[in-house]
């Protein structure tokens, strides 16, 4: 029994949980994409929709689909959520205003 | 006599009324040929609204088209049919239609018309209006590139798991005769082994192993390719290169102790090259392998012996980095203040970062290639731990240690000095509020009395520190 234990390494009663190391720790090591590209769709949509430019409001779109798509699973679905839709909706109403097509910003 | 004035009167009635009606013609011979004969007025009519007609109706036309000149307009007309009617008078009656007559004043109502009238301008028809999905290239363009990206996602995220998948089914039996608990999320209330890997994010896969000797638990993290991002290739394992880090990067001899070690961290990623605080080194930034484990080769003293050097060249490729330390603080924070007052919590840790193998194509059998190098991790796990520095060794590691130690202790100096007269004034004003909130006069009053006697005391012992400065420096 004694060598078995001494070949076994596993020791039951020295089990620790996990904790997960805290972000605010050191934010650098974070990837900072999603937050970026969550504040960029909203400007963009922002813009799209006050300013009546089509291609702003694409880009909004864009821009939550990086963050939705770099975002941790521990993250609030809700802001990503409110982030595309409000993308999407920059979209519709923008095309709604001005059915003609995209005319290129340059 | 009565009957004279009587014939009077009708003749000036009669000769009014005529003469009110002759104002509506505008020629005089209508007047005279009406007097003839009782159609002669149709007759000459006819006759003359064949002539008169045209000009009447361009009169219509102008006074239609013409507001603004009607007037001029009218009276020229008048006037060319007073002049034509003039010159014409003989002939009105031979012929009643002359075309000649309306030579000069046809082209005068057509030129000032022509003139007047907007240009005709041909708009283009709207472009959402053409019938066309053509002219929605841009929108098209969009779409397309919106679905390529949610495709190259779904794809890579698919790969990702099943790479990660294929590297724990690898490691599952290793990992199981080591630990007690294999996968661990923290959320459960009893500590039972999940089986299966935390996905963190679409890229980052961790698992935690607790419950083995000489081990506190081993975190291993597990980093695939960002399939999201665009710039990098479908769900590929990232694999950088080792950068040529020869000569560079010592891990100087850290003082291990009998105990065990407290964290063992190994991390199968790519290059994690954020700047990491081991006051066991003197805070310098993470070292790179290569020689490091040679060089203490050839000084005689080996942590890993020689097992560990054949693994180290073997598969020298694949590793990316080894950091052993007893006073491991975890990557450096960043604060708003800019240094912190006091040295960060320290544990024992080792680091080990390996590069899969795959080039940026890696397959799920690639993982395979990974397992003698989990070997090689606990491996060091039980060296470590019969590790002993040599009275030197020991003896130049803390004295590089109290160098840092003191250099950090400077810096912070100011800050820690304004920290603490912070805290005590906040303690002085938590007295106050005490006194001030007490209700008994009495009790206010032997507070008071001590604050106070606290007070003389403190400032007699920084005079008495002052003399003794004093007569020292005498």
């Amino acid at each position: 029994m004694s060598t078995n234990n001494m070949s076994d390494p596993r020791r039951p009663n020295k089990v620790l949980r996990y904790k997960p190391p805290p972000s605010e720790s050191n934010p650098a090591l974070d990837d900072p994409t999603p937050d970026y590209m969550n504040l960029l769709g909203m400007i963009f949509s922002m813009c799209g929709l006050m300013l009546k430019l089509k291609w702003c409001a694409w880009v909004a779109v864009y821009c939550s689909f990086i963050s939705f798509a770099n975002s941790r699973s521990s993250e609030d679905t809700k802001q990503m959520m409110s982030s595309f839709m409000l993308s999407i909706s920059a979209v519709v109403m923008s095309y709604l205003q001005n059915p003609q097509p995209m005319t290129p910003p340059w | 006599m009565k009957a004279v004035h009587v014939f009077c009167i009708a003749l000036l009635v009669f000769g009014s009324a005529s003469e009110a009606k002759f104002d509506d013609f505008e020629d005089e011979e209508d007047i005279v040929e009406y007097d003839d004969n009782d159609f002669a007025e149709f007759e000459d009519v006819m006759e003359d609204s064949v002539t008169e007609s045209p000009q009447r109706v361009i009169n219509t036309e102008d006074d239609e088209d013409e507001t603004t000149v009607e007037l001029e307009g009218q009276d020229e007309n008048q006037e060319g049919d007073f002049e034509d009617s003039d010159t014409q008078e003989g002939d009105s009656e031979s012929e009643p239609y002359d075309d000649e007559e309306f030579e000069g004043y046809e082209d005068k109502p057509d030129t000032t018309s022509s003139k007047n009238k907007d240009p005709i301008t041909i708009v283009d028809v709207p472009a959402h209006l053409q019938n066309s999905w053509e002219s929605y290239y841009l929108e098209i363009l969009m779409v397309t590139g919106l679905l390529a990206y949610i495709m190259n996602y779904i794809i890579g995220k698919n790969k990702n798991s099943r790479l990660a998948q294929a590297w724990f089914n690898t490691h599952r039996e290793l990992l199981e005769s080591n630990f007690t608990l294999v996968g661990d999320d923290g959320t459960n209330k009893e500590a039972t082994s999940t089986g299966k890997l935390n996905q963190e994010n679409e890229h980052i896969y961790n698992l935690w192993c607790s419950g083995r000797v000489c081990c506190e638990g081993m975190l291993i993290q597990l980093r695939v390719s960002n399939a999201a991002v665009a710039a990098t290739t479908t769900g590929a394992v990232r694999m950088p290169r080792p950068p040529n880090t020869r000569g560079s990067g010592l891990i100087p001899p850290c003082s291990f102790f009998s105990a065990p070690f407290a964290a063992a961290a190994a991390a199968a990623t790519t290059a994690a090259s954020q700047p990491v605080a081991d006051w066991g080194r003197g805070g310098e930034e993470k070292a790179r392998l290569t020689c490091a484990v040679r060089k203490s080769r050839a000084e005689g003293r080996s942590l890993e012996g020689a097992g560990m050097v054949h693994f180290l060249t073997h598969y020298a490729d694949k590793i990316e980095s080894v950091h052993f330390s007893d006073q491991f603080s975890g990557p450096k924070i960043m604060q708003e203040e800019g240094q912190p007052l006091k040295l960060p919590d320290t544990k024992r840790t080792l680091l080990f970062t390996f590069n899969v193998p795959g080039s940026g194509n890696t397959y799920p059998k690639d993982m395979e290639a990974l397992l003698p190098l989990m070997n090689m991790v606990i491996y060091s796990i039980d060296k470590a731990k019969k590790f002993r520095l040599n009275r030197e060794g020991k003896q130049k590691a803390d004295k590089n240690r109290a160098r840092v130690e003191e250099n950090f202790l400077k810096l912070t100096h100011v800050q820690r000095q304004e920290a603490a007269q912070s805290r005590r004034e906040e303690k002085k004003r938590a007295e106050k509020e005490r006194i001030m909130n007490e209700e008994d006069p009495e009790k206010q009053r032997r507070l008071e009395e001590a604050a106070l006697r606290r007070e003389q005391k403190k400032l007699e012992k920084k005079q008495m520190k002052m003399k003794q400065i004093k007569v020292k420096a005498m």
